[in-house]
């Protein structure tokens, strides 16, 4: 097509044209005749009324005739074309389903042309245009504000944007740097997804492109897409999303969290401490109500603890610092560290507190630390969430591979509506809002510390009959190898300094 | 000198008054004899001037911090105190704190405001004197 001129204006200008065309040629046809009867003698009249007025009319009839039909196709596939061409128009396409099509071959034509421009449209037979649609995607890519790699069957990268972190060694090899947290990595979701999916999208919050500290670090969204067998070869692409900003501010907001929980505790532990100091010495002389007001503000103080040891892990794990030392004890040995302090807090409020965990149960993988604060949690709630005078009972049993411990009460219960929410951050029932003092944080890190030692956690309820929760940690034959081929921090701490203490850890040197 | 191997003598290297005083107090009461240092410097001259079955030391201290002077008792070069104890006692819950006490040779680190006195002394109770060829 020449430049200015729009295919639906060729079909007007052609007929134009061709009316011009039939209108010179009977002109000149006519001036012929006109000439030649008065080069002849003939009279004038005579050869106008029975020559040239006869020969005019006929010619023109033809003329007509002959231009309708040649024009009919022409019309046809001028329509078509400016129908299926990108161009703005005003054109409407020929019904080509009428005898007239059909009989004339005109119909195969036009369905020719369709089909030209279907398989146009699909990208194929278009010698010029790939190079320049991949320049154009290029471009945009460069030009996009996110990281994106795109890694074939062999993880090898096949493409990466000017903004996707990426690393190159000495021999110039390139590779993805990004450092995740945990188990939960790009290699363990490729390998899983390679034996397990043929399509998966997975998502990563708070990615390290480098170590803290390092000047160029940036903190990333990771979004990954997997297709297994992909026919352009593009098997993973992997968009990083970079988030430093957000997350500087986050991480500064959790430093502050993480000093003031410091600072919270060094008056908690003058409190207990002299709580503590002050009820031994005086026990000869405290009236028993006396004693029981002691009671109290130990149990007080040691929930105050508690909350801001639910505080702190929370911001250890919303900033995925938080780190478990699992190794091999038993849960009864756990639960006796904090036995003296809940059966003080079961009592002072008035519960009937009974505890059945046979020492012989499986050894677990436990961060005994963390578990404490699971079980002071668990049976805490409880203990807020039954009536006075009602009883609380923690039990433990073998469930397989696990150990399972439940914590049950006969109190108010949950209704159905809200059990979906028990474990999210912050989530308190508009009854317990109402009611019953607390943070909204002690199962949300339960859940997030019982999950990390590999265990799952659950709550089943009777609204006006009381609650179970359980929660079941891995049997430490289950995962002893795994543990050891790991890099689990206390693991070794324990077996090399012989006798590391932590807290609640007897002394074993 | 302690005859047997429990622990009778307990250094505190500790900032506050209000809690040193306490577990001088509580301690002292069980049977230790307990010396009381609050600043960092002074904490690590008395460690090494007498043979104590334990030290106490805090983390954020005047003066000297006390992973440096965990660092100077233990890690550099030759073990100062090799027949004390040396226990971070802090209210740093940081993981990289801990680690770097391991690291440091300590013999443990605890968390003061998740132990009450009569636990401290129960932990204590169940401790050996350090036999001097440990490392």
């Amino acid at each position: 097509m020449a430049l200015g001129h729009r295919i639906a204006d060729y079909y007007p200008r052609h007929r134009r044209r061709l009316v011009l065309l039939s209108a010179y040629m009977q002109f000149v046809t006519t001036a012929t005749l006109c000439v030649l009867f008065y080069l002849s003698g003939i009279d004038p009249v005579v050869a106008a009324i029975y020559v040239i007025l006869p020969v005019v009319f006929l010619q023109t009839f033809m003329l007509i005739i002959v231009v309708r039909y040649s024009l009919g196709p022409v019309d046809v596939l001028s329509r078509v074309i400016a129908h299926v061409s990108n161009e703005v128009n005003d054109v409407t396409p020929p019904n080509i389903n009428n005898g007239y099509f059909q009989r004339t071959g005109l119909k195969a034509l036009v369905d020719t042309v369709y089909a030209l421009a279907l398989k146009d449209s699909e990208g194929a037979d278009r010698p010029n245009k790939p190079s320049a649609s991949l320049e154009l995607t290029s471009a945009i890519l460069s030009a996009f504000p996110c990281g994106v790699i795109a890694l074939d069957a062999h993880r090898n990268i096949i493409y990466a944007n000017n903004r996707a972190p990426i690393s190159e060694d000495t021999m110039g090899n390139k590779s993805v740097s990004l450092l995740f947290q945990g188990d939960d990595t790009l290699e363990s979701w490729l390998a899983a997804n390679e034996t397990n999916s043929v399509t998966s999208d997975h998502m990563w919050s708070r990615v390290q492109t480098s170590e803290p500290e390092t000047p160029s670090r940036k903190i990333c969204d990771v979004i990954a897409t997997y297709s297994k067998n992909s026919p352009e070869g593009l098997e993973t692409l992997i968009l990083t999303v970079d988030r430093t900003d957000h997350y500087a501010v986050d991480e500064e907001d959790m430093d502050f969290i993480a000093l003031a929980a410091h600072e919270l505790r060094g008056p908690i532990t003058v409190i207990r401490g002299y709580l503590d100091v002050l009820s031994e010495e005086l026990k000869d002389q405290l009236q028993p109500d006396q004693i029981e007001l002691f009671k109290r503000l130990s149990v007080s103080a040691s929930r105050l603890g508690g909350y801001v040891g639910n505080i702190l892990n929370v911001s250890h794990y919303d900033r995925r610092h938080m780190q478990l030392h699992l190794h091999e004890d038993t849960l009864s040995a756990v639960y006796a560290t904090i036995a003296d302090d809940l059966a003080l807090r079961a009592s002072t409020q008035g519960r009937l507190l009974s505890v059945i965990i046979p020492d012989d149960l499986p050894t677990i993988a436990a961060d005994r630390n963390s578990l404490t604060e699971v079980l002071a949690n668990l049976v805490d709630n409880a203990i807020k969430y039954s009536n006075e005078g009602g009883s609380v009972e923690v039990m433990a049993v073998v469930d397989g591979g696990f150990v399972t411990l439940s914590v049950t009460d006969h109190g108010i219960g949950i209704p159905s509506s809200v059990i979906g929410h028990l474990f999210s951050k912050f989530y308190r029932s508009h009854r317990s809002r109402q009611s019953i003092s607390g943070t909204g944080l002690g199962l949300y890190i339960s859940k997030a510390i019982v999950e990390s030692h590999g265990g799952r956690i659950g709550v089943s309820s009777s609204e006006g009959h009381g609650s179970t929760f359980r929660f079941s940690i891995p049997i430490y034959s289950t995962v002893a190898d795994k543990l050891k081929n790991s890099d689990n921090g206390n693991g070794s701490i324990i077996e090399t300094s012989n006798g590391w203490i932590k807290n609640h850890s007897k002394f074993e040197g | 000198m302690n005859k047997d191997d429990t622990i009778k003598t307990i250094l505190i290297i500790e900032d506050d008054r209000f809690i040193g005083e306490m577990y001088v107090r509580s301690l002292q009461r069980s049977g230790f004899t307990v010396d009381w240092i609050s600043s960092g410097g002074d904490g690590l001259i008395a460690a090494c001037q007498k043979e104590y079955d334990l030290i106490l030391l805090d983390v954020m201290l005047p003066g000297k911090q006390g992973n440096d002077i965990l660092r100077q008792l233990r890690s550099d070069g030759e073990d100062k105190i090799p027949h004390s104890r040396i226990i971070v006692f802090t209210n740093f819950d940081q993981d990289d704190a801990s680690r770097a006490a391991m690291q440091a040779n300590a013999d443990g680190y605890l968390i003061k405001a998740d132990i009450t006195p009569k636990r401290l002394i129960e932990i204590i109770g169940g401790m050996k004197r350090r036999n001097g060829a440990e490392s």
